[in-house]
């Protein structure tokens, strides 16, 4: 049965990889979650096996600041309640910028694949992506963002594109060499100093 | 069994020099009874032995001797072809098994397929115990053109066989099979070997395409198949085969739901027929999404070399089916190519003031097979063109056999790829017909050529990708 990867974990998983991911703890307070926002506003989300679409479920809050921290982390405690256990998880809020997706899952046949596509909201809408069997070669990691319809406001120059690759390379290797069903990296988002994934769903 | 002594017996199986054909009699309405007239009358030259349980001393079966067993036989046998109902196989398959035959092929049905896995069960069983390699059950078998071997159930008059070529076909329906064989003779293009290998219980798609690919006469493979049964090695099979030759491929199952429910974006978007179609992008295997598509590839990659790039020479005797055939090009994903300023100064000599020496060129409905000649060669040799699509209109004024004698002589020079668009009746089909045997691809539409050439070059940055 797969079971989602907890978010610490995941994040552990990422790093190890070289695969940047935006800053995030687990809050256990009200207060804990008013300090953490004090470098900045942050999201807030109630994490729970038994709710895997989160904001479907509404169980995010965006643009917290310091000062209505508490009142937030309140509110979205009692909203989680019905998806006992859960526990919440701060995170400080990602710069503007296109949202891509980078994802895997395990296949019967031919085993691991790697997708790269648009991401947030427009996935399943345009489903713009591009699939390949891991682990991938530099020049697959090329024709994959070059099959892409978005490819020109995915990678808009050479430097992006050049990251991608190795984001790509990276998702790749981590793939490969570890026991992962299903995996989403989304959204990733796109920005001026490179990139962050700001959702991460592992299934093991 | 190892994978030495398996291709051996697969080269014993495409080309037998001993065939049984267990099921045979003279009662013409029998599978049995087609396949053994089909033998004699593609011509097969080695030994031959109808077996029929019912057999009697001194019976002969269409003037063969008839055994009534593979045991009576008494001879090293290279194949044989079990066409007898499925609850009579198992034990045929055993006589065959103690007998040491080289090949089966079993073209009988009822197994897996109508919910009979037991009786599947009892032919796997008995084939691992073996030392032969098995085809099928349930399909049509072989045919290799040069071997004249024909073990297909269908009766000579109702499909066509097509001429010896380097066109290599398998399937793993017999129904799509049949029909794309058909095609394949009235394309005009030549088959090598068919492949309808149904059920796999032990022959599949891997070891069918490492065949394809030691096999020299196949220079051109088109494959039909609903699914994989070894992923992985099926990987490595497409990487050998595509390093040497194009494969085209038709996979059934498009609009299959997904088995397993999705816990992620990524497996919603990425279900087991994209899984399929990133294997064949990511290992050179070309796909067609219809049958139509694998006609056009199949004579594009046959006969034409490789593309260096996209620009595409436009050359046509009618205007407004070459602003067609532009705009096809760019849905494909192609380019217009422009000509260099020597090829215009030197189609300015050539052309009557009334043609525009810009591309699309439209030589005017008078253009004869000079006109043709001289804007191939030119082409031919313009650095800014990759391939050429001549768009011959058969209806016009000037166009005649001269116009596909002209357009023959440039397609043997190889140097770049071209397709012809001819669209038409009759008298153009008379002329379609002259030009494609004689290797030169030919199109009703524009968007057909741009398909084609569009195949080739993906296929042609495949190979470059991969040295």
């Amino acid at each position: 049965m797969a079971r989602l990867l907890e978010y610490e974990k995941a994040r552990a998983l990422l790093d190890r990889y070289g695969i940047r991911s935006i800053d995030s703890r687990y809050l256990q307070s009200g207060k804990e979650a008013a300090s953490f926002a004090e470098k900045g506003n942050i999201a807030m989300k109630a994490i729970s096996q038994k709710a895997l679409h989160k904001t479907k479920s509404g169980l995010v809050v965006l643009n917290v600041s310091s000062d209505n921290a508490e009142k937030a982390f309140a509110e979205l405690s009692k909203k989680a309640e019905k998806y006992r256990p859960y526990r919440i998880l701060g995170q400080r809020m990602a710069p503007s910028g296109l949202e891509i997706i980078v994802g895997g899952r395990t296949d019967e046949q031919f085993g691991k694949l790697i997708l790269i596509g648009l991401g947030g909201i427009y996935v399943e809408v345009f489903r713009d992506f591009a699939l390949r069997v891991c682990p991938i070669s530099r020049h697959d990691a090329e024709s994959m963002i070059e099959q892409l319809k978005s490819k020109s406001v995915i990678a808009k120059d050479t430097e992006t594109e050049r990251m991608l690759v190795d984001l790509l390379l990276k998702v790749s290797k981590m793939l490969s060499e570890n026991d992962i069903t299903e995996l989403d990296l989304n959204p990733i988002i796109l920005h001026e100093k490179g990139y962050d994934a700001v959702d991460l769903r592992v299934m093991v | 069994m190892d994978i030495k002594t398996r291709r051996k017996l697969f080269d014993i199986l495409m080309a037998p020099r001993s065939v049984a054909i267990v099921g045979a009699t003279s009662n013409p309405n029998k599978v049995g009874h087609i396949i053994l007239q089909n033998y004699i009358d593609v011509g097969y030259d080695g030994a031959m032995f109808p077996v029929n349980i019912n057999a009697k001393q001194g019976d002969r079966i269409m003037g063969y001797k008839a055994y009534r067993s593979i045991k009576s036989i008494g001879k090293q046998l290279d194949l044989v072809v079990i066409a007898v109902p499925a609850e009579a196989t198992p034990s045929i398959l055993e006589e065959c098994r103690i007998a040491k035959v080289k090949s089966v092929v079993v073209v009988s049905g009822g197994y897996a397929e109508i919910g009979r896995k037991d009786l599947q069960d009892k032919l796997v069983e008995i084939t691992r115990k073996s030392s032969f390699i098995l085809m099928g059950p349930n399909c049509l078998g072989i045919m290799n053109t040069r071997a004249r071997v024909d073990t297909l159930f269908l009766p000579t008059f109702k499909i066509d066989r097509p001429k010896i070529g380097g066109v290599s076909f398998a399937s793993q329906s017999g129904a799509v099979g049949s029909s794309i064989l058909d095609m394949i003779d009235a394309e005009g293009f030549g088959l090598s070997k068919f492949i309808s290998y149904g059920n796999a219980i032990d022959i599949d798609e891997v070891d069918i395409l490492d065949y394809l690919a030691r096999d020299d006469e196949t220079t051109v493979v088109i494959f039909y198949m609903e699914g994989a049964k070894r992923g992985k090695e099926f990987i490595e099979a497409a990487k050998e085969i595509t390093a040497k030759k194009p494969v085209i491929m038709i996979k059934g199952g498009a609009t299959e739901a997904g088995a397993t429910a999705a816990h992620s974006h990524t497996a919603s978007l990425a279900g087991s027929y994209q899984a399929y179609e990133a294997v064949f992008r990511q290992f050179g295997i070309t796909q067609a999404k219809t049958m139509q598509d694998v006609m056009d590839f199949a004579k594009m990659f046959e006969t034409q070399p490789f593309p260096k790039g996209r620009r595409i020479a436009i050359i046509t005797n009618g205007g407004g089916v070459g602003v067609i055939a532009t705009d096809a090009l760019y849905e494909a994903g192609l380019e217009l190519a422009s000509f260099s300023k020597e090829s215009e100064k030197a189609l300015r000599k050539i052309m009557p003031p009334i043609v525009n020496i810009k591309m699309p060129m439209d030589m005017a409905g008078d253009a004869d097979d000079k006109r043709f000649a001289a804007a191939l060669e030119v082409a031919s040799s313009d650095p800014n063109v990759d391939a050429i699509m001549v768009i011959a209109l058969f209806q016009t004024p000037g166009a005649d056999s001269r116009v596909a004698a002209s357009l023959i002589n440039y397609s043997a020079t190889r140097v770049k790829p071209i397709a012809v668009v001819s669209p038409g009746g009759s008298y153009t089909q008379a002329h379609r017909n002259m030009m494609e045997s004689s290797g030169v691809p030919v199109y009703s539409s524009p968007d057909q050529a741009a398909r084609a050439f569009k195949a080739l070059l993906e296929y042609k940055e495949y190979r470059d990708s991969i040295r």
